[in-house]
């Protein structure tokens, strides 16, 4: 993992995947926030006018983690926002209470459809916690 | 709940070759493995489909509950996420299962093809012009919104009725509705089990193109293979066609994400044991599925109804720039595919007529001369199939046949189906000089992100004849033309 961001692309045929590594779950669903919306090629260089208390649950820690994502995409999408800061306020293995800081950014780049499931996991690590996320694009 | 399939290499040899064109992996390959796997290809096809993980998808695939007669990939197999790309898979009703991951998230992505009595000889000086305006007419990127914001009464319209709302608009003509694959409205639609989310992502996208490798082509007839059958889709040599490829956008994504999420402990209620969690499903009958379904048929509805939206701008972009200088410059319909989608068909499976649940993700219904669901005027020649090629190569109209309908299910290939990954394609060529070389060939190019365009790279894509000769050679879609591209419009 290059530099502080703690997460780098891997290849995939038709679509795109990213690993990601936390030293505990907050920093790891944080980084691959950060990494979604950097793939995207979305500006990391924001004012942060816009902020947003987002809850997000899941049966698992897989199922929050992508549903975390997949409702970042939502916003992003429907509110035409990119975001470039993210505070985990709580999150336990089915729950999340996250901040998102960004601008409105109608030109913004917008690729990814959708974070999938797919060969999902999120592994413990002597340090941390890794995952390994397939998007569609 | 899901667990991970055993750890195994797939090789050459594991293939069983059952004729020239399909390869079979027995169903003792692998433990969880419900029927045998079969993978369309000729040699080098099935080489390069070894490259990638598309093939243990593939055998993923096979473990599907209430699968019929084998799990089948298309010669364009590429890597997807839980089915491989060129996918089909058909559940025994009322027994099987239906599952959100096996139509992907762009549900009913398809094609749509439009022809002119214009030859591309009579719109060549006006090229540049024409694709300019289908940039400018038809929004594209993946959030990009369009002229239409629906209210909730005309969105849930969409949902129901499909292409059908466009022509209570004036955006659709009749032979719009009957050459298109469900006439235009997917039925069983409730938009009472969509959610909110994906309401408010489609609101405002109904007539946008997207991003990723959706595009509009103007191409022109280069070969005709079966003349017979391109009278009768008016197809003819030197003539100015189009193709639209796109999706349900945001609407689909957000229908897809909710039941792929929601199914997570629906499989673990039903105690169905899945090698990839990306594959999660229900019975077709139960609730779940039901409901799943339901919102997957007004996803389909909204990609009809985006694709009829998109040929009315397609239509105003060329009476905007060639009337008064080209004659017969309208555009009709020759048909519009899906190939993104689950549907209930029946098909006859060792003499016995069933009604199955046809998963085609990244696949094409082709259905044969004389099938159910064929508009009356090509009842007797067959379904058109409409296969894409990669930017700047060809493309080839098909029709299905008794063969497909025999073998798959009434399926055939999608497209050329890719090789090289999107950041190996962007570390490779640079889209402004693939841009350069293809304008150089004389195709105009639109597009609105160079990195999309060096993504999309001819480099990174399978050879789409040879992936349309294997699916001739094996019976399961025959050639009627071939198409080459003269303009490119991309996000």
């Amino acid at each position: 993992m290059a530099g502080d961001l703690r997460f780098r692309e891997v290849e995939h045929t038709a679509d795109r995947a990213f690993t990601v590594r936390g030293h505990n779950l907050a920093e790891l669903f944080a980084v691959a926030a950060h990494a979604l919306c950097a793939i995207q090629g979305q500006s990391t260089a924001t004012q942060q006018t816009v902020h947003r208390e987002v809850e997000v649950s899941g049966v698992d820690r897989e199922t929050l983690l992508v549903n975390w994502l997949n409702e970042i995409l939502y916003l992003q999408d429907v509110h035409r926002e990119s975001y470039s800061r993210f505070e985990v306020i709580a999150i336990s293995d089915t729950f999340l209470r996250a901040s998102l800081h960004g601008d409105s950014d109608a030109a913004s780049r917008r690729t990814i459809k959708a974070v999938t499931f797919h060969g999902l996991q999120l592994e413990p690590l002597p340090d941390g916690w890794e995952a390994t996320i397939v998007v569609d694009v | 709940m899901a667990k991970q399939p055993p750890s195994r290499t797939i090789a050459k040899s594991d293939f069983k070759r059952i004729s020239e064109q399909v390869w079979e992996l027995s169903r003792d390959f692998r433990d969880d493995m419900r029927a045998p796997a079969r993978l369309y290809a000729d040699e080098a096809l099935l080489e390069a489909a070894l490259g990638d993980n598309s093939v243990e998808q593939l055998v993923n695939t096979s473990t599907l509950p209430g699968i019929v007669k084998y799990a089948i990939a298309m010669p364009d197999i590429h890597q997807g996420y839980g089915f491989p790309i060129g996918g089909v898979v058909a559940t025994r009703l009322p027994e099987g299962i239906i599952s959100p991951g096996g139509v992907g998230y762009d549900i009913n992505c398809g094609v749509r093809l439009l022809a002119s009595e214009a030859t591309a000889e009579e719109i060549s000086p006006f090229l540049g012009e024409l694709a300019s305006a289908l940039y400018h007419n038809c929004p594209s990127g993946v959030g990009v919104h369009g002229e239409i914001k629906l209210q909730e009464a005309e969105l849930e319209k969409v949902l129901v009725d499909g292409a059908r709302w466009a022509r209570q608009r004036g955006l659709a003509r009749n032979e719009d509705l009957e050459h298109t694959e469900e006439f235009g409205m997917m039925p069983g639609a409730d938009p009472e089990h969509v959610s909110h989310k994906a309401r408010e992502r489609g609101r405002n996208q109904v007539g946008t193109l997207g991003a990723g490798n959706h595009f509009i082509e103007v191409d022109t007839v280069a070969a005709i293979y079966h003349e017979t059958a391109a009278e009768r889709l008016g197809l003819f040599p030197g003539q100015t066609v189009v193709q639209i490829h796109c999706g349900s956008r945001g609407f689909g994504h957000q229908v897809c994400e909710d039941y792929v999420a929601r199914f997570q402990k629906t499989v673990r209620d039903y105690g169905i044991e899945l090698p990839d969690r990306e594959l999660v499903c229900a019975p077709f009958e139960s609730d779940e599925g039901q409901e799943y379904f339901r919102a997957m048929a007004c996803a389909a509805n909204f990609a009809f109804a985006n694709r009829q939206v998109l040929a009315h701008h397609i239509r105003r972009s060329f009476e905007q720039v060639l009337a008064g200088k080209v004659r017969a410059f309208d555009l009709h319909q020759v048909y519009d595919i899906a190939h993104n989608m689950a549907k209930v068909e029946e098909h006859t499976v060792g003499g016995t007529h069933m009604q199955m649940c046809v998963h085609r993700k990244g696949a094409t219904r082709a259905f044969g001369p004389g099938s159910p669901g064929l508009p009356d005027d090509l009842r007797d020649v067959g379904q058109p199939v409409l296969i894409p090629g990669s930017m700047g190569t060809a493309s080839y109209v098909l029709i299905g046949t008794r063969g497909s309908m025999e073998q798959t299910f009434g399926s055939t290939c999608h497209g050329a189906g890719r090789v090289w990954s999107r950041t190996r394609a962007k570390k490779t060529v640079r889209g402004q000089e693939l841009r350069q070389e293809l304008e150089n060939r004389g195709i105009a190019v639109r597009a609105g992100s160079m990195p999309g365009l060096a993504e999309e790279a001819p480099q990174a894509y399978k050879d789409v004849s040879r992936v349309v000769d294997v699916v001739e050679r094996a019976g399961i879609g025959k050639k009627v033309a071939r198409l080459e591209p003269i303009a490119v419009v991309k996000g």
